[in-house]
């Protein structure tokens, strides 16, 4: 019935007297419906397959929600924040002790999230003026360690110890594995948000600006832009999305503990996600976070207790294998793109 | 010709080193100035005060009669101040085009400019400068000459009446050399611009400017037309040396 035909550069499929033909070309894969349609596809198909892969998919679309504004922060402050987790920390944690305080459901505890991110976020974006290079490196890696001693130390508020427990669920429909896959219909609707929303701000003339900014500041401030105001609203505005995803962490699995995001390994996934997808390349960001959340999978399936040790090693192997990460395998070197590669500053 | 850049009394100091020394001058407008020193003369300070990378000690800086001695650079900018580098320094990571682009964006505010129009723009003032057909190629990738035209263009992007223009010459071959002097000779009639222009190669000068300041140890020598001042003994003393026109 259905004829499929793989010629040398395309396959055709033949159908009563219809044709389809597709191209096989790198540069025709670039096509939002198709990819949206897919991510759309995989948890349904996983929850018939194996619905344990759903659970991977969430943390994977989550990695991908925090490695791209993370890249959007990096591309318009023009330094590299090592501590992007603090953000989920704050976000979770003020969902969380919302949630558990006064009972509030998902929705009533995001706004907040969101606004006591941007709060901290405003309080700590001085840092992206005044610091810059190996100090603001050290400064931003250090804020989600103080978080977390603080959580340690004020543990009757923050349970720094046990983690906090008993915060409103995401979703009760009843069904858990209905659950699961509506959650993870909601963690894609996130990515793909999130996706849009920086592609957009990068592909207009703020994003010109800010990779203006990434490759040298003071030409930039030269130009005549007004690079604080720049690197603080993207930093704010990039802070704000990476505690949404806080948010859905707490509520995601009914319990946050700093233990699990204020700690280095966190810090380090994010940031290969980051790195290995494509240097920023915000679609990068998406490989990446996929990458690193099925690799992870894996290797706690085949290896056990050994892959907390492999994990990273891979992980870095493949930093030094491939410099341009996993999406600069395609696309090689495209003048017309202007987005930026990052470099890590002095 | 009215007074466009007026500078009171400029003092700069670094520790104990005192760059610029109760320096006063003016420019007008539609003047060339050429700017000359011997090394370490505090020529670059003054350029770098002026566009507001540092901040002066004491005195004061006017444009069009308004203070702008404690504006930051992205205000001078819009104010209508452009400058060029010693050493290119242009956005590596991004193409010509977009590069220029970011310059037509940022610079003198233009009404209801969208990023189209300012790639246009963009695409005008690199095909001015000579490099339409690098326009997609990343900076990174250019030759030398063309960073330094790339850097002009994206000064002239900006739009400026008052374009710092810090020794275009060095590290050109003379055939280059002499096209960027016709450049910036037809940039200054095209664009109605300004130049305030420091530069080491006095035959250039000597041709291209209407009025010569000379500065030693952040003083100034010798202002006047290039003629008297190549002709004064303080400035022929400091900085050109003596039998200075076998070698211009």
């Amino acid at each position: 019935m259905v004829d499929f035909e793989l010629k040398r550069d395309r396959i055709t499929i033949r159908l009563k007297g219809k044709k389809w033909e597709w191209i096989i070309e790198p540069r025709y894969w670039r096509n939002s419906i198709l990819w949206v349609t897919l991510l759309l596809i995989f948890p349904a198909a996983a929850y018939f397959i194996s619905p344990g892969l759903i659970n991977t998919m969430i943390s994977a679309n989550l990695l991908a929600a925090i490695a791209m504004p993370m890249a959007l922060m990096t591309l318009g402050t023009g330094r590299v924040n090592f501590g992007p987790n603090f953000f989920v920390g704050v976000g979770g944690y003020t969902a969380a002790l919302l949630s558990i305080a006064y009972g509030w459901s998902p929705l009533a505890t995001l706004p907040f999230a969101i606004i006591v991110t941007l709060f901290t976020a405003i309080l700590y974006s001085p840092l992206v003026i005044v610091a810059r290079g190996l100090y603001y490196v050290l400064l931003s890696l250090l804020l989600p360690f103080v978080f977390f001693e603080v959580t340690i130390i004020y543990t009757d508020i923050f349970k720094g110890d046990t983690g906090l427990f008993g915060i409103k669920p995401l979703l009760d429909l009843g069904n858990a594995r209905i659950n699961f896959l509506v959650i993870a219909y909601i963690s894609i609707v996130i990515m793909v948000l999130f996706l849009w929303i920086i592609n957009k701000v990068v592909k207009s003339r703020y994003g010109l600006i800010m990779a203006a900014i990434n490759d040298d500041e003071e030409v930039a401030h030269g130009i005549g832009v007004n690079i604080n105001k720049v690197k603080i609203i993207s930093f704010v505005f990039s802070a704000g999305m990476i505690g949404v995803a806080g948010w859905f962490y707490a509520h995601y699995f009914s319990s946050f503990a700093g233990q699990t995001y204020l700690t280095f390994t966190f810090m380090l996934k994010i940031f290969l996600a980051m790195m290995i997808g494509g240097r920023t390349t915000i679609f990068g960001c998406v490989v990446g976070g996929y990458f690193v959340a099925f690799l992870e999978m894996i290797l706690i399936r085949t290896m056990g207790p050994i892959q907390a040790v492999v994990f990273p090693v891979i992980l870095i192997i493949l930093l030094f294998a491939l410099p341009e990460g996993l999406f600069g395998i395609y696309r090689k070197r495209r003048y017309r793109e202007y987005f930026p590669t990052i470099h890590v500053r002095r | 010709m009215s007074e466009l850049l007026k500078v009171n009394n400029m003092t700069k100091t670094f520790g104990g080193i005192v760059a610029v020394n109760n320096l006063s001058f003016e420019i007008h407008e539609g003047e060339t100035v050429g700017f000359i020193g011997p090394n370490g003369a505090g020529k670059s300070t003054v350029v770098n005060v002026l566009s507001g990378y540092l901040n002066a000690d004491s005195g004061q800086v006017e444009m069009n009669g308004v203070n702008i001695t404690n504006m930051k650079p992205y205000q001078r900018a819009h104010m209508g101040l452009a400058r060029t580098y010693q050493i290119p320094r242009p956005f590596p990571e991004l193409t010509a085009l977009m590069g220029v682009a970011t310059s037509a964006l940022c610079g003198k505010k233009r009404i209801n400019q969208s990023f189209e129009d300012a790639l246009v723009n963009a695409t005008h003032y690199l095909e001015f400068v000579g490099l339409f057909s690098k326009r997609n190629i990343l900076a990174r990738d250019l030759t030398f000459y063309e960073l330094r035209m790339l850097e002009l263009a994206r000064a002239l992007a900006t739009t400026p009446k008052l374009l710092f223009i810090d020794e275009v010459m060095a590290g050109l071959n003379p055939g280059e050399a002499s096209n960027a002097i016709r450049l910036i000779a037809r940039a200054k009639e095209q664009f109605g611009i300004t130049i305030f222009w420091i530069e080491h190669v006095m035959a250039v000068l000597m041709e291209a400017a209407d009025r010569i300041i000379a500065i030693n140890h952040g003083e100034k020598l010798s202002e006047g037309t290039p003629d008297e001042v190549v002709n004064n003994e303080q400035v022929i003393e400091a900085y050109l040396g003596r039998g200075w026109k076998t070698y211009a």
